[in-house]
């Protein structure tokens, strides 16, 4: 493929050796760089009974198709291994810069396997790869080991860093790994993998070109974009008026959205943004995913995390690699209560979320130290959130006492011992040893598994179900349970995917009664939802370019001039079927059974909430799912793909190369 | 003196996406350069170390808006 190396950096760690290989053409054709990249690689490489913890895992780093074309929004790197948490497919994507830095070195991936005896880091620069002793930065948090190991690199290109921090390294669950100070894939447990293996950091320093068939054409379609994104601004101190949409947006169906209005949003306030609008609508889950808006002091919630508070203290927007639209930030925290550190991102919706009204805690102050806390340990802040919330509510009805949780009180809102909670997981330390590898096995010790918020042992993201029947297929289905970035109603509304693909529906009205019921529209809809979003992660593209929808972000247009291919929509969609079947294969092989993944009582409105846009609402999300896995070829009862699926995919084919 | 040829950027298309800071193959560019660009807290490239520049056009090529050109500069000492 003209725009991938096609070689792969290959580690192993239990014998201290690198080495080279080359890709073949076909598999790029089949599956793309990326994610796909990463399925096909682990699929024929990891044996059915690996220990995610043990030396035959692989943790792969994996580079997009289109990273460093010149293709805007690309530079998320995928992070894929078996999941520690599920015991299945994992795997993680973030921004930043360590994207494009795997191709700088000549790589589309690396991929690590092995467990080395003592700490160690991987260097890699134009000349090749080394592995070196990394005793001087293990113990350091993420941020002070990325700032030392770029220090002490001693490299002319001054190098990008994919480090792990304490809570990697003390086997957590659910951390995750970090570049740039804190860009974070977070999911699946994959800073675990890393700690595991006692990696601590990869440093790359090359600066080799990045290659691409056509730069002249790729360029022109960025440009197009480019313009259209530098022309969008909205006037200042509208972030209340997000609250005011969230309550409209709670009490009617709602139209399928231009997928402009992201550009307007997320350059204006980033991901933040959401949350007003999220707590009024009924998206965004209060108090562990009990309650409405009105029960759950959803107004005042709204306020207090009103965006434009955030923006008051932001010193510099932060673009991740090849994104015109920035919806990072760098706050200045110094004045902010409790905190030591003067400087963190802007935290993410997801992060606000499950530190504010998930936890009842309306001191953003604490969010951003919290922010802080976990950028430098390493750690997911969904998972994170939704196990202090369950530990909240298990205190809250006399499940767990002061006795057990070291004599914290953990009420509905007290910032102090929210704090503290979570101080002690990244510590693993007394109580919080037990929640530091997530909600179920912390339920399974202690009890209260009626709050324990997980869909396969992974905790779902800030988006509630009951608001998005769509999004609750997805949480489910796809093969890492619980993640809220595969699809949903309102991201299918503005992709627009019915102008490239024949088979995928147009978008509709939803939120409404009739979107409650399985229907075979609503399957075909999460299944091209998937499938482009596989597609997505292939191209090393984000999330939010693809909700900006086909028509301004074009990845026909894109993946043709940078690899000189001549496919249309319905063959790139083909390939993110192939990927989503191969991840979903790779599930079967490792004797995860997709059927026992359920959501949670309460995402399914068992028992329905008594007030608020989500009262009464019920979900039939078992039908739902086994539709959506018919709709892809796999047996609607077991989730696993068949095998005219899998013949007609040519995954048998590939899988020999 | 004579001059060197080193990257020169036209801020107003400018989409602060940094590819040409990642293209360089000596980091001799930042985001480090607060723009005027209205409301938003923008960083913009900037060549920060003149010396380290190889005038390698990477920068150039890498800029999806036409934003980057070499122009030929004396030192500022």
């Amino acid at each position: 493929m003209k725009s991938c190396t096609g070689k792969i950096l290959v580690v192993d760690l239990t014998a201290g050796t690198t080495r080279v290989e080359q890709i073949p053409d076909e598999v790029y054709e089949a599956v793309l760089a990326g994610k796909g990249l990463g399925a096909w690689y682990l699929y024929k490489n990891i044996p059915a009974d690996a220990d995610p913890m043990g030396p035959e895992n692989i943790l792969g780093f994996c580079s997009g198709a289109l990273t460093g074309t010149g293709a805007l929004m690309t530079g998320r790197v995928n992070i894929v291994c078996k999941s520690p948490l599920t015991g299945g497919w994992g795997d993680a994507n973030c921004g930043g810069v360590f994207a494009p830095a795997i191709k700088q070195c000549g790589y589309d991936a690396i991929f690590v396997s092995g467990i080395s005896d003592k700490p160690v880091y991987l260097y890699c620069d134009n000349k090749g790869a080394e592995i070196r002793d990394a005793a001087e930065y293990w113990g350091m948090d993420a941020v002070e080991a990325e700032r030392r190991l770029r220090q002490d690199a001693g490299s002319q290109k001054k190098p990008c860093v994919a480090v792990i921090g304490e809570s990697g390294e003390k086997l957590s669950l659910i951390s995750g790994i970090c570049n740039e100070e804190g860009r974070i894939a977070a999911r699946s447990g994959v800073g675990a993998v890393m700690g595991s293996k006692k990696l601590k950091a990869l440093v790359l320093a090359g600066s080799k070109k990045m290659p691409c068939a056509d730069r002249v054409k790729v360029n022109k379609i960025s440009k197009e974009l480019g313009r259209k994104i530098n022309k969008v601004v909205l006037p200042p101190g509208m972030g209340l008026s997000l609250a005011v949409g969230g309550v409209g947006m709670g009490r009617m169906p709602a139209m399928p959205l231009d997928g402009s209005v992201i550009n307007y949003l997320f350059k204006e306030w980033g991901t933040p943004s959401n949350t007003p609008t999220a707590i009024m609508s009924g998206d965004g889950p209060l108090k562990n995913w009990s309650a409405g808006p009105s029960e759950a002091e959803g107004p005042s919630m709204a306020i207090e995390f009103n965006p434009d508070k955030i923006n008051k203290i932001e010193t510099a927007k932060y673009h991740c690699y090849s994104c015109p639209l920035g919806c990072g930030g760098k706050l200045d925290i110094s004045k902010v209560g409790y905190s030591e550190f003067y400087e963190t991102h802007k935290p993410e919706y997801e992060t606000i979320q499950a530190f504010g009204a998930l936890c009842m805690n309306k001191d953003l102050d604490s969010v951003l130290y919290i922010n802080e806390l976990l950028n430098r340990a390493g750690i997911d802040a969904i998972s994170i959130g939704n196990t202090v919330a369950w530990a909240i509510e298990c205190y809250e009805n006399g499940i767990l006492t002061a006795e057990q949780t070291d004599g914290l009180e953990l009420r509905w809102g007290n910032t102090q011992a929210i704090i503290a909670l979570v101080k002690k997981i990244i510590a693993r330390e007394g109580f919080g040893d037990a929640l530091a590898d997530g909600v179920k096995r912390a339920a399974a010790k202690f009890g209260g598994e009626e709050y324990a918020m997980h869909v396969g042992g992974q905790e779902p993201g800030m988006h509630d179900t009951r608001n998005d029947p769509q999004l609750g297929i997805h949480m489910v289905a796809e093969p890492a349970p619980g993640k809220h970035t595969i699809g949903m109603a309102i991201q299918y509304g503005a992709m627009s995917l019915c102008d490239i693909c024949s088979w995928a529906p147009p978008a509709k009205l939803h939120n409404k009664k009739e979107d409650l019921e399985p229907t075979e529209t609503m399957a075909l809809q999460s299944k091209a939802n998937a499938a482009y979003s596989m597609l997505i992660d292939g191209a090393g593209g984000c999330y939010y370019a693809e909700m900006m929808g086909v028509h301004m972000w074009k990845i026909v247009d894109y993946l043709n001039a940078a690899a000189d291919w001549n496919y249309d929509g319905d063959h790139y969609m083909e390939i993110g079927c192939r990927i989503q079947t191969i991840r979903q294969m790779f599930n079967i092989k490792h004797g995860y059974d997709p059927a026992a993944v359920v959501l949670p009582k309460r995402m399914q409105g068992e028992p329905p909430l008594k007030a608020g846009p989500l009262k009464g609402v019920k979900l039939n999300n078992k039908e739902q799912v086994s539709m959506h896995w018919k709709a892809f070829g796999w047996d609607e009862k077991t989730g696993a793909p068949l095998a005219e699926t899998i013949e007609s995919l040519g995954i048998n084919k590939l899988m020999e190369v | 003196m004579k001059p060197k040829i080193v990257p020169s950027f036209h801020y107003k298309n400018c989409i602060n996406c940094g590819m040409c800071v990642q293209a360089c193959p000596v980091s001799a560019l930042e985001m480090s350069h607060k723009g005027k660009n209205g409301k938003y807290r923008n960083m913009f490239p900037e060549l920060v170390d003149y010396d380290g520049c190889i005038a390698c056009k990477q920068c150039v090529s890498a800029c999806p808006m036409e934003c980057v050109a070499m122009a030929s500069y004396y030192e500022d000492k």
